[in-house]
């Protein structure tokens, strides 16, 4: 993902298996607890990036443990992004997103939540889908007036 | 994940710690609420009081708990949801579904004997 890193950057990569999410969700809230988040938003940026870690795995990669999972930290003044690649063929981002499961007629169904959650605790979340570069979750929450912690980069 | 049973009356305790998110998790959750369905016992409490988190696929293993278990003609309740887990119970509505107890003990007593 990153070829050479810059000093606002931290690189996480993970083999494609479940059981490495932990880590993710660790190091996730510890920088957005280094980062001053309220616990409420360090928890969700935790949550939206085990998320997004779980539909790399799951969907982008098929749990293939040979295929690693990148998550990638970026920190700037006011905000703390997330990049979360696979190399995975992506997918149909509209209809995703037109999906609502808290619908009174989705609510028992047993999957197709990851983005919804993403989107519900994140400030903004993106997707970039490339034919031959796989897929890229970029989530991004802002810092809250008061959180001021120096910049690493 | 880990889990452990146990009784308190008629009531079944599943006990789950760790983190709850689907593969292996998920077979082993059905399981426990299968052979407990199966023995006749039909008032589940499972207690995630000491699961760390909970990933999207980890709530739809407690989704298909609650549909087996409610089929049966039984009842699934859940105890000691951390503030985290209930963030994402609150933005997926989940919290209308789950009821939920602060204690295992408040569990177990609201199926009133």
């Amino acid at each position: 993902m990153a070829e050479e890193l810059r000093p606002n950057q931290i690189l996480l990569r993970i083999p494609g298996r479940l059981e490495w999410l932990d880590l993710v969700d660790r190091t996730a809230g510890g920088i957005a607890s280094q980062l001053d988040f309220s616990q409420e938003d360090a928890d969700g940026v935790a949550n939206s990036v085990l998320e997004a870690g779980t539909n790399a795995i799951q969907h982008g990669h098929r749990y293939n443990p040979d295929l690693p999972v990148d998550i990638l930290f970026e920190i700037y003044p006011d905000r703390l992004r997330v990049r979360v690649h696979d190399e995975g063929p992506g997918f149909d981002a509209e209809k995703v997103l037109r999906a609502d499961p808290t619908d009174p007629q989705c609510l028992l169904a047993q999957r197709g939540r990851g983005i919804f959650i993403m989107r519900s605790l994140m400030d903004e979340v993106c997707f970039e889908i490339g034919e031959h570069s796989g897929c890229t979750a970029i989530l991004t929450k802002y810092r809250r007036p008061g959180s001021a912690v120096e910049d690493a980069g | 994940m880990k889990a452990s049973t146990h009784t308190e009356g008629d009531v079944v305790v599943i006990s789950l710690s760790g983190q709850l998110m689907g593969g292996p998790d998920a077979e082993a959750v059905r399981q426990l609420v299968r052979e407990n369905l199966d023995a006749g016992r039909k008032k589940l409490v499972i207690d995630i009081g000491d699961v760390s988190w909970v990933n999207s696929t980890g709530l739809g293993i407690l989704i298909a708990s609650h549909v087996t278990i409610s089929n049966a003609g039984g009842a699934l309740k859940l105890s000691r949801v951390s503030h985290r887990i209930s963030q994402i119970f609150m933005v997926t509505k989940l919290h209308t579904v789950f009821e939920t107890h602060p204690t295992v003990d408040e569990a177990v007593a609201s199926f009133g004997g």
